[in-house]
């Protein structure tokens, strides 16, 4: 299952997509919980300190590669497989959801 | 598009696509970003709104992006629900643009308290209204999603 969660900046999304993912986690699911959000902030909803959620580094630019595939195309494929990037770039929080940042972009643009 | 911004993008589109786990993914405010590549491996978009003129126009617009972007199923859900005139507003417009509306989450002071404190809602003993309603849509959600590959496809 794979959910997005989207809405106005103070709509509540960041609420309902932290506390959806720890609710998947406590019904025994695996959950990776992406911050995809140019000014993140899921990691304090999904129950890290601020002061926690400041030290996460976010994702290295680098994870993805260009490849070309059988029939000559270029395409993009992670350098490394999700529960490698999990388990190295990934931040375990409660309820067995581990998180995973994008990072701050400087010109969020209008949204 | 500035180049760093699309590749974080694509990573987490990817991610999203390969992950052999349940995947939560907080959006961009606006989905304006966001590519085709990005998100067609979205199995439901959540649209989060307000009780609020505006804020039904964002959902609509979403909406109508969602599909020009391939993703098969989005949902409504509305938020800060203070009375029942406000959800009934929701269901009609809703219902009037042809948008689906999954949960109705009442207006809780505590889940906004919670917010406000930058902490969870689960580790702040006073929500439950709000909470309640969100585990809800979570039960509804695992229960109406098939698993991914083994979809019947109509």
């Amino acid at each position: 299952m794979k959910i997005a969660v989207s809405g106005k900046g103070g709509s509540g999304k960041t609420t309902i997509a932290g506390t959806l993912a720890r609710a998947f986690g406590r019904m025994g699911q695996r959950v990776l919980a992406i911050d995809a959000d140019s000014n993140p902030n899921l990691a304090t909803l999904l129950g890290m300190s601020r002061e926690e959620a400041a030290g996460i580094v976010p994702l290295p630019r680098d994870l993805l590669q260009e490849e070309t595939d059988a029939s000559g195309n270029r395409i993009l494929k992670l350098a490394m497989n999700p529960d490698a990037i999990a388990e190295a770039y990934g931040v375990k929080v409660p309820d067995n959801v581990t998180l995973l940042v994008g990072g701050k972009v400087d010109h969020a643009g209008s949204g | 598009m500035c180049p760093s911004h699309s590749t974080v993008r694509g990573i987490l589109g990817e991610l999203m696509a390969e992950a052999d786990r349940v995947t939560v993914t907080d959006m961009d405010a606006g989905l304006e970003h966001l590519s085709r590549g990005t998100v067609k491996h979205v199995d439901i978009l959540l649209i989060v709104v307000e009780p609020y003129y505006r804020s039904l126009e964002t959902a609509f617009r979403t909406h109508n992006l969602a599909r020009e972007l391939g993703i098969e199923r989005d949902l409504v859900v509305a938020n800060k629900v203070r009375t029942p005139r406000d959800e009934e507003a929701i269901r009609e417009f809703c219902q009037r643009n042809h948008l689906n509306i999954i949960a109705a989450i009442p207006y809780d002071e505590q889940l906004i308290e919670a917010e406000r404190l930058g902490k969870s809602p689960l580790d702040h003993d006073a929500c439950d209204k709000g909470i309640a309603e969100i585990l809800r849509l979570a039960q509804v959600l695992q229960t109406d999603t098939p698993p991914p590959h083994v979809r019947t496809g109509t």
